[in-house]
C-alpha cells in the first residue's frame, strides 16, 4: 500500500514537473492577439414569450435571443477559434449562472472540464443539456442547491436548456484548446496568445452555423479580423 | 432493506438477464413491433403518428424507464417493459410471448443504437428504504415543496403544473407531466421502489429530470415516494354499477360540501371515440368519479374528474369548453334494449344531462351531429375548478316532463352512460372520451323504520326464548 502511494507520489510530481517544465508550445513561439468582428447583415431573432409563473425572479416577459445583433451589426453569442490548434486545457472552472430565468452568460466556452452551475434564482431549475459527445443530463436543480459541478470532457458545442422555464436556452462551448473568445454585445472576441503563423479562425454561432477565414496571426501583436455571417 | 432493493433490480419475474440472440429478435420484431416502432427502429411506423406518446425512437438509446446511473438502461429494464409494457401508453405488455422471444427482443433492440450500449450500464443505487409512516408522508410533502414539483405536477399531483403547456421532450413532441394521483398510469410502475427509481434518475428524454443529488437529504427520496404514494391507489378498481341512494331532505349542491365526501364514489372508465370521425385516439380524461342521490323530488349526481385547465373557448386556437354528458334512454322500458350508446340514433333518441363550462342544461339528441337543446327544464348544477380537479354536482326533479325526458323511479335499474371532453385538449363533438351503457341503481328510501323494526324484533324474539325456556324447565320440574 505504502509502495502504492509512493509510486503515485513519484508519478504525480513528474507529471507536475513536465506541466512546470514543458509550458504550451505556443509561448515558446511566441502567441499573439486575434481580434475577432463578427458581423451579420440580417435581422436579429428575439422573441418575447409572456411568463406564467415564478414572475418574481423571471419578470412578466422572457426573451429567447436566437440571434443577438448589437451596434454596428455586430453578432452576440458567436465562438471564434482557432482551427486545429493544440494546447491544454486553461484548468479553470467555467461558471454559468441561472440569473433571471437566463443563462449567464448565454455561451460559456471552456476547455474540457468542470462547469460550476450556479442558481443564483432561488427557484427550481433543471439542467438539461442536449449533448452527444458527452454525456446528456438532466439533473433538477432546487432552490437550496446553489451550485452543481458538471464534467464537460469532451469538445462539443452544448444546448443547455431548462424545462421548468421553457424559453431559458444556454450553450457550453467545450474547445478543444484554449483558443477562443465569445463575441460580446458589438460582436467582438478576443483570442489571446494564440499561435503565431497562417490560421485558421472558425466562428460558431447557435443558429447561424460555422464560418472561417484564413488569418496570420503575428506574434506579439493584436491581429484584426472582420467575419460576416450570413442568413441561413 | 438493502436486499429487498437489491432484489427488485432483478425484479422482472425474478428473470435474470439472458444473452438474447439478436437475429431470431428481428424476426420478432417485424411481427410484433415494427407497425408502431418501424422496421429501423426509428419509431416511426405505420401508427406512430396516432399514438400519443409516441412510439420510442430505439436509435438514439435514449430510454424512460430505467434502473441505471448510466445513460443506458439495464437488459432487465428493457426486458420488463416489453414484459409488462408500459401504463398509459399503447405499449402493451408482450408476456404472450416466450420469455426466449422476449430476451431475444432485448437483444435486437440493442443494436438499434450499438453505441449506447457500449458502456456497461452501472444500476443506480437507491438510498435506504425508509417505510411509509404518516411522518414519512409529512416530510415528503414538505420536500415536495421545497424541490417544487408542482412546476409541472401541480399542487396535488394532478398534472396541472404552471410549466406543463410548455412541456416538450427532447425530439420536440409535447409531452404530458404524471398526473401522480393516478399511479396506474405511471409508465415504469406504480411500485414504491419504482417511484423511488424514477424520481432519483429521472427519466430521459423527457423534461423529468434526476433528484438523486437534489434533495436535502438522500433519504428524502423515500419520503417523497412515500408522499406520492399517498396521492392516490395504486391500482383503479372499476365500478360496474352507481348506487343511488335514496336521502330524506335537501341535497346540498356545494360539491366540495361533506355530505358528499362522505358517499364512496362509483369509478367509471372513459375511452376515446374511435368509431366516427373525428376520432379521439388519446382521449384526455380516462376516467369519471361519480356519486349520485336521490330524495322525494329530486335526482343529484357528483362528478369528479381531472383536468389540468379550465378552458376558455377560443375557435382560433382550437380550445373548446369542457364538458360532461350523463346519457339515459329517453323513456326507461323493461329489457335489455337500449338506444344506440353513442348518443343514439335516428329512430331511439336519447336524453343528455350535459354540463358545458359550468352550466348545466338538458338534451335529446339521434346521433352526434343530432344534438336538440330541450327549453324549459329544470336542471341545475354548481362547480368547483381546483388543483386540476373539476367537481360538479347536476341537480334535477325525479318527474320528467314531456315525452323526451325520462322520469326517475326508485328501485329500479336506469341505463347510464357518460361522456366527457376536455376542451383545452381540442376536444369537442365526436372528439370525446365515453362509456358504453352502465346502469344506475336506485336503491329504495331508507326510512326510519330500520331503526326501529329491528330492535323490536331482537326483543320479541327474546320474549319468546325466556317464555321457551321457563315452559320447558317447568315441564322437567312435573316431570321428575
Amino acid at each position: 500500500m505504502r509502495k502504492a502511494i509512493a509510486g503515485l507520489a513519484v508519478v504525480a510530481l513528474v507529471a507536475t514537473a513536465g506541466w512546470v517544465a514543458f509550458p504550451r508550445a505556443v509561448d515558446a513561439q511566441g502567441g499573439g492577439t486575434v481580434e475577432v468582428e463578427v458581423k451579420y447583415n440580417g435581422p436579429a431573432q428575439v422573441e418575447t414569450i409572456k411568463v406564467n409563473k415564478d414572475t418574481e425572479q423571471c419578470g412578466k416577459e422572457a426573451k429567447l435571443e436566437k440571434v443577438v445583433v448589437g451596434g454596428n451589426k455586430g453578432l452576440a453569442n458567436a465562438v471564434a477559434s482557432i482551427v486545429g490548434a493544440k494546447g491544454q486545457p486553461t484548468g479553470k472552472k467555467a461558471v454559468m449562472d441561472q440569473k433571471g430565468c437566463k443563462f449567464i452568460p448565454h455561451v460559456v466556452a471552456t476547455t474540457p472540464g468542470e462547469v460550476d452551475i450556479l442558481n443564483s434564482d432561488g427557484i427550481l431549475h433543471n439542467v438539461h443539456t442536449y449533448s452527444t459527445a458527452n454525456p446528456a443530463i438532466n439533473k433538477a436543480q432546487p432552490k437550496f442547491k446553489k451550485v452543481m459541478t458538471e464534467k464537460f470532457e469532451k469538445p462539443e458545442f452544448i444546448k443547455v436548456t431548462c424545462d421548468v422555464h421553457s424559453w431559458m436556452l444556454g450553450w457550453i462551448a467545450v474547445m478543444p484548446h484554449p483558443y477562443f473568445g465569445v463575441t460580446n454585445e458589438s460582436g467582438v472576441a478576443k483570442i489571446e496568445n494564440a499561435p503565431a503563423g497562417k490560421q485558421k479562425v472558425e466562428v460558431w454561432h447557435e443558429t447561424l452555423g460555422k464560418v472561417t477565414k484564413d488569418v496570420d496571426v503575428k506574434p506579439g501583436a493584436t491581429t484584426k479580423v472582420t467575419i460576416e455571417m450570413v442568413k441561413k | 432493506m438493502s436486499l429487498v432493493v437489491g432484489a427488485g433490480w432483478l425484479a422482472p419475474s425474478a428473470a435474470s438477464a439472458q444473452p438474447g440472440d439478436a437475429g431470431t429478435g428481428k424476426a420478432v420484431y417485424e411481427l410484433k413491433c415494427a407497425l408502431c416502432h418501424g422496421s429501423k427502429g426509428d419509431g416511426k411506423g405505420a401508427a406512430a403518428d396516432l399514438l400519443d406518446p409516441r412510439p420510442r425512437d430505439f436509435t438514439t438509446g435514449v430510454y424512460k424507464i430505467r434502473s441505471t446511473a448510466t445513460k443506458a438502461p439495464s437488459d432487465q429494464d428493457l426486458f420488463r417493459i416489453i414484459t409488462v409494457g408500459m401504463p398509459g401508453t399503447s405499449m402493451p405488455g408482450w408476456d404472450v410471448l416466450s420469455e426466449r422471444d422476449r430476451w431475444n427482443l432485448v437483444a435486437y433492440i440493442k443494436t438499434f443504437a450499438a453505441d449506447a450500449f457500449k458502456e456497461a450500464p452501472k444500476k443506480l443505487d437507491l438510498p435506504k428504504e425508509v417505510g411509509s409512516s404518516e411522518a414519512s408522508i409529512a416530510r415528503g410533502k414538505e420536500m415536495y415543496e421545497a424541490i417544487e414539483c408542482n412546476k409541472c405536477h401541480g399542487n396535488q399531483g394532478r398534472a396541472d403544473g404552471p410549466s406543463r403547456p410548455e412541456l416538450k421532450d427532447d425530439w420536440g413532441f409535447p409531452i404530458a407531466p404524471a398526473n401522480l394521483a393516478k399511479r396506474w398510469t405511471f409508465r415504469g410502475g406504480a411500485e414504491r421502489s419504482e417511484i423511488a427509481m424514477r424520481i432519483a434518475g429521472g427519466l430521459l428524454g423527457t423534461p423529468m429530470p434526476s433528484f438523486i443529488d437534489s434533495v436535502e437529504k438522500p433519504e428524502d427520496i423515500w419520503h417523497l415516494t412515500n408522499y406520492i404514494a399517498s396521492l392516490g391507489p395504486e391500482k383503479v378498481a372499476y365500478s360496474t354499477l352507481v348506487t343511488v341512494n335514496g336521502v330524506n331532505g335537501e341535497i346540498p349542491d356545494d360539491p366540495n360540501g361533506e355530505f358528499w365526501s362522505k358517499i364512496g364514489p362509483s369509478t367509471i372508465p372513459l375511452m376515446g371515440q374511435v368509431i366516427i370521425d373525428p376520432r379521439n385516439f388519446n382521449p384526455a380524461i380516462d376516467v369519471v368519479f361519480v356519486r349520485a342521490v336521490y330524495n322525494e323530488t329530486e335526482i343529484a349526481f357528483h362528478l369528479t374528474w381531472d383536468d389540468p385547465s379550465q378552458s376558455v373557448p377560443d375557435a382560433a386556437k382550437k380550445l373548446f369548453a369542457d364538458a360532461v354528458a350523463l346519457q339515459f334512454p329517453t323513456k326507461f322500458v323493461a329489457g335489455t334494449e337500449r338506444p344506440y350508446f353513442l348518443m343514439g340514433d335516428g329512430s331511439d333518441p336519447v336524453y343528455l344531462l350535459r354540463w358545458e363550462g359550468g352550466k348545466a342544461v338538458e338534451a335529446v339528441a339521434n346521433g352526434v351531429g343530432q344534438v336538440k337543446a330541450l327549453e324549459g327544464g329544470e336542471v341545475v348544477s354548481k362547480t368547483v375548478y381546483q388543483d386540476g380537479q373539476y367537481r360538479v354536482v347536476i341537480k334535477r326533479p325525479l318527474a320528467g316532463k314531456g315525452e323526451e325526458r325520462p322520469t326517475f323511479q326508485p328501485s329500479t335499474f336506469v341505463p347510464v352512460a357518460f361522456q366527457a371532453w376536455d376542451g383545452g385538449a381540442g376536444e369537442s363533438g365526436a372528439r370525446m372520451s365515453l362509456t358504453s351503457w352502465y346502469y344506475l341503481r336506485l336503491e329504495p328510501p331508507q326510512s326510519s323504520r330500520r331503526f326501529v323494526v329491528p330492535p323490536v324484533v331482537a326483543l320479541l324474539t327474546l320474549v319468546a326464548m325466556l317464555l321457551i325456556v321457563r315452559a320447558a324447565s317447568r315441564g322437567r320440574r312435573r316431570s321428575s
